[in-house]
């Protein structure tokens, strides 16, 4: 049996040409469904595969083939998003939402209509972006708090005048110190950073933090966010954002910037 | 600072689409697993670890024991293993060759080896701290710590291991250590 994946809902535009790309599973075209002012951007798919244990499995445990999913899910949506050089208003669907059915759907869209259709009017007109910063250099951020602060610099001392064994754990005891020293700096820094980047936006959320082993940084991420922006204040905030990246260079930290992005953070509260 | 380009790497998967965007209540089939399961494994053995240092916090020794010959020689001897790993290290860094091809797996083992090391230390601390340890005893002990610190150290220049790859991160549940 065939079922409908989802995978956002736009307003309906007149004559934009289908999204070129394979749906979720590699083969059915991505296509969308009319739904009286909007339309939801769907692909077949086959009902038995995608609840099979083998798929659930995989859903579950490999994380290279939920990458090249949620990767092809974003792709859809990023085609759905864009006309030419406009941005269109659009609701990103999470991620592994399947319908029975063309009357499944219209009746979820039907249900809670009012409530898309005032989404799509708020998010319309602006643009999800995302900045992260890293710590590039912490041994220098280490060393600019080190110099600071009295009182560890009066435990270095006296250490030095300690047998080596018990030096030892006073060492190890200070090191804790200043490594606490430097997580609530680091804070302080990454909270004035994130109300400073986000001037522009109308709003902006604080996401989660992922190590480097996602990444693929030498430098940890320290501040992981996303900010909504309209349109007109686009270019501002990139020139704020590059003026920023290179004010916190000299800290040891720097910032990336991307989008636009389809408001995957700012439509997650919408429950239909 | 970069703009987007057309790679969207795991992290913009995993930060974008697998925990965002509207919800559907009704038919949904594919349930990726939050993504910090991955990693559930790893956090349940962690904190069995810590559990049982808990547990294991119990001293019974003599805090006016003396230093004995047998712990004057057993200090001489630790001192003598950390001085001659912090010479050694600088020479290694020197010859610059270290064997990269088997950094993998002595990474991976140097890392296990560090956090039974600094749950060693931790439990250390916590006698210390007590104060039911003679100086003697606090100095032997700190001793041993440093020497196997300085030998992981060693053995880190050895294989060209930087201090902070010694660590294995669980992504979203942060570092092991």
């Amino acid at each position: 049996m065939e079922g409908l994946y989802l995978y956002c809902i736009r307003e309906k535009i007149e004559g934009v040409p289908a999204i070129p790309i394979k749906g979720i599973d590699g083969k059915g075209e991505v296509f969308t469904i009319v739904y009286r002012e909007v339309e939801a951007v769907v692909s077949n798919i086959s009902l038995e595969e995608f609840a099979s244990e083998e798929i659930q499995k995989k859903a579950r445990e490999d994380l290279s083939w939920i990458k090249e999913k949620a990767v092809t899910h974003e792709r859809v949506i990023e085609g759905a998003m864009r006309e030419n050089d406009k941005i269109l208003s659009l609701i990103p669907i999470r991620f592994g939402t399947i319908l029975k059915d063309k009357a499944r759907l219209e009746e979820t869209l039907n249900k809670d209509y009012s409530g898309i259709k005032e989404v799509l009017d708020r998010i319309r007109g602006k643009q999800e972006w995302s900045v992260k910063v890293y710590l590039k250099d912490r041994e220098k951020f280490e060393q600019v708090i080190k110099e600071k602060n009295e009182s560890i610099k009066e435990k270095e001392k006296y250490i030095a005048s300690l047998p080596e064994g018990m030096a030892f754990f006073m060492e190890e005891e200070l090191t804790e110190v200043i490594s606490k020293e430097v997580d609530k700096e680091l804070n302080n820094i990454v909270e004035v950073l994130f109300e400073s980047i986000g001037k522009q936006a109308v709003a902006s959320i604080k996401n989660k933090i992922f190590g480097k082993e996602l990444t693929g940084k030498r430098e940890p991420m320290v501040l992981n966010s996303a900010f909504l922006i309209p349109e007109g204040e686009i270019v501002n905030f990139k020139e704020e954002a590059g003026e920023l990246d290179q004010e916190i260079q000299a800290k040891g930290f720097y910032l990336e910037y991307s989008g636009p992005w389809p408001p995957f953070n700012f439509t997650s509260y919408l429950k239909i | 600072m970069i703009n987007k380009n057309d790679n969207v790497t795991l992290v913009d998967a995993l930060d974008k689409v697998l925990e965002k965007g509207a919800v559907i209540n009704g038919d949904i089939m594919i349930r990726v697993a939050d993504v910090d399961l991955v990693f559930l494994g790893l956090r349940l053995m962690l904190t069995s670890v810590s559990k049982a240092e808990e547990i294991s916090g119990k001293s019974f020794s003599n805090p006016d024991k003396e230093l004995t010959p047998e712990d004057i020689e057993y200090i001489e001897r630790l001192q003598r293993e950390i001085r001659k790993a912090e010479e050694n290290i600088p020479k290694i860094i020197d010859l610059g060759s270290p064997k990269k091809t088997e950094q993998g797996l002595a990474k991976l083992v140097l890392t296990l080896v560090e956090l039974i090391r600094k749950l060693m230390e931790k439990e250390a601390f916590r006698r210390v701290k007590r104060g039911t340890l003679s100086p003697a005893e606090i100095q032997k002990l700190g001793l041993s710590l440093k020497a196997v610190q300085k030998k992981i150290k060693e053995i880190q220049a050895i294989f060209g291991i930087e201090d902070e790859d010694l660590n294995l991160d669980l992504g979203p549940l942060g570092n092991l250590m």
